[in-house]
């Protein structure tokens, strides 16, 4: 009880250091609601891409205490709920993501320019091949590979426009508020 | 430093507790959403309740921005599409006085057959506030609900042809299936030839054609639209037309979901069928035997138009009732 009492205390006494625990979840769920505005500065060449992957991998790979599993999961439902499709498939995609990355943390951290492109590709297929598994299980159907393969290109294309805000939000942001950590 | 918040998840074994919980968790909401859709149905239209009136807002200045980022694209081709432009409207005129002197003919000919009239579907007018096109699912949300006496099942339409239909409701905000996506099937009609088909979505710009058994010549450019089959849509809807793609055929649609920014939302209720209690509704020699439109509405209309001449039915048997068309009883 002690413990408890001592976390609500320092939950008082530090809010912005709470804050910053939660920002990256919810970043994540603000990207999902983006997403799914009617929008598509593409001109409806590429699919939407899922911008909230690109936020897990971001957060699992520079901080991964403050992307844990479980805000991992509630992004992957809110994208499912939000997207109007079948609940449970982009939370398991984003779940395989997560484990990837946290698995391959050293490895992916150290690349850099393209290959940073690649690895965040890697983590895509992850994820893609996890949800289109659970999808071919729960509904006993093949649903066509090209949309996905679409939808992957398009969020690696635009890891860029999450992964440098992101930098940017961690370097000015995350740090100062949870104290230099 | 200890952090706060997550820390619990922090430890190696912890953390992968919490994975394996989180996993088991999703695949098992999988299921459940197979299992049991009205569930996430109801979590689903909640959560665009609550979020509607902050889609709406963010979405203006964003329609700002994609509006100026297309106009800048359309500027390199302004002059060959202005060509295109007029000689469709040329087109379109002849096709224009077409339809009017065929509209004359046909609204003589109903005078003249004394034909019970279409059944005149109501419609509601909502936005666009959402639009999801992912690799499982093809959807868009719009700002109606129960509240504006949106149902399950009632066709959307943009200005050029059907998007899909409503398959979640919520008090303001309904969710819509596109024609494109893998779970939608409609039956429609193919013309001239007239033959049924259903048209499968299979998450492509152009759903699949599944045609009947019946013959009928079907050919690329052919018009597709929707059948009042089973009462699900309004009948004659435009949907596109025939298109071949290796030995399928499938349909280039005419509505586009990616431009949709008012729809409207088509209610289509058909009237339940005769039971064998009730009396059935008064008929004309010329009245067709199952009714398209409210008892009421044909009752009406036939009460407001003058008595048909007597016509001989001579297609029915000596055995069968007879009917001088006013207020007998067609079967019990």
């Amino acid at each position: 009880m002690s413990a408890v009492a001592g976390t609500v205390e320092q939950m008082f006494n530090h809010p912005l250091r709470l804050l910053a625990s939660f920002l990256p979840l919810l970043l994540g769920l603000l990207l999902v609601f983006l997403i799914n505005m009617p929008v598509s500065f593409t001109g409806g060449l590429l699919p939407a891409p899922a911008l909230a992957l690109a936020c897990v991998y971001f957060w699992v790979l520079v901080r991964p205490d403050l992307m844990p599993p479980a805000a991992v999961l509630l992004i992957g439902l809110a994208e499912d709920l939000l997207s109007g499709g079948p609940p449970g498939l982009w939370a398991a995609g984003f779940l395989a993501a997560y484990w990837l990355t946290d698995r391959e943390r050293d490895s992916f951290a150290g690349l850099t320019g393209v290959g940073a492109l690649v690895g965040f590709a890697a983590v895509v297929l992850s994820a893609a091949l996890a949800a289109y598994g659970l999808e071919t299980v729960v509904y006993l159907r093949l649903a066509p590979v090209a949309p996905l393969l679409l939808h992957g290109v398009s969020t690696v294309v635009f890891y860029p426009l999450v992964a440098i805000p992101m930098g940017w939000l961690l370097r000015n942001v995350v740090g100062p508020m949870r104290g230099g950590e | 430093m200890a952090g706060l918040g997550w820390r619990w998840t922090r430890g190696r074994g912890a953390k992968n507790f919490a994975l394996y919980l989180c996993v088991a968790s999703a695949v098992t909401i999988a299921f459940l959403g197979k299992a049991e859709p009205p569930l996430f149905d109801y979590a689903r239209s909640t959560l665009s309740d609550a979020a509607a009136p902050a889609l709406s807002q963010i979405r203006a200045p964003l329609i700002a921005v994609e509006r100026w980022a297309g106009n800048v694209t359309t500027m390199f081709s302004l002059f060959s599409e202005n060509e295109r432009l007029r000689q469709e409207n040329t087109q379109l005129r002849q096709w224009q006085h077409v339809a009017l002197s065929l509209q004359n003919k046909m609204h003589r000919y109903e005078v003249l057959l004394n034909a019970v009239p279409d059944a005149t579907s109501q419609a509601v007018t909502a936005r666009v506030i959402g639009e999801a096109s992912r690799p499982f699912i093809k959807t868009m949300i719009l700002n109606a609900g129960t509240a504006q006496q949106v149902k399950k099942g009632q066709a959307v339409v943009d200005d050029r042809g059907l998007l899909g239909r409503v398959y979640v409701v919520g008090a303001n905000t309904s969710w819509v299936i596109l024609l494109s996506d893998l779970n939608s099937r409609v039956p429609v009609l193919i013309e001239p030839a007239h033959r049924r088909a259903i048209l499968m979505g299979d998450n492509t710009p152009a759903p699949k054609l599944e045609l009947d058994v019946s013959d009928g010549p079907v050919k690329p450019g052919d018009r597709v639209v929707s059948t009042g089959d089973g009462g699900l849509l309004p009948p004659d809807l435009q949907i596109g037309t025939v298109m071949q793609d290796g030995s399928e055929l499938r349909v280039a649609l005419s509505a586009r979901p990616e431009s949709a920014d008012f729809v409207q939302i088509k209610a289509f209720i058909l009237p339940p069928p005769p039971s064998a209690t009730e009396p059935a509704p008064a008929v004309t020699a010329s009245a067709p035997e199952i009714p398209l439109v409210p008892q009421a509405t044909i009752a009406e209309g036939i009460s407001q138009r003058p008595a048909p001449p007597a016509m001989p039915l001579q297609s029915r048997s000596p055995d069968e009732p007879q009917f001088d068309g006013q207020n007998e009883e067609l079967d019990r």
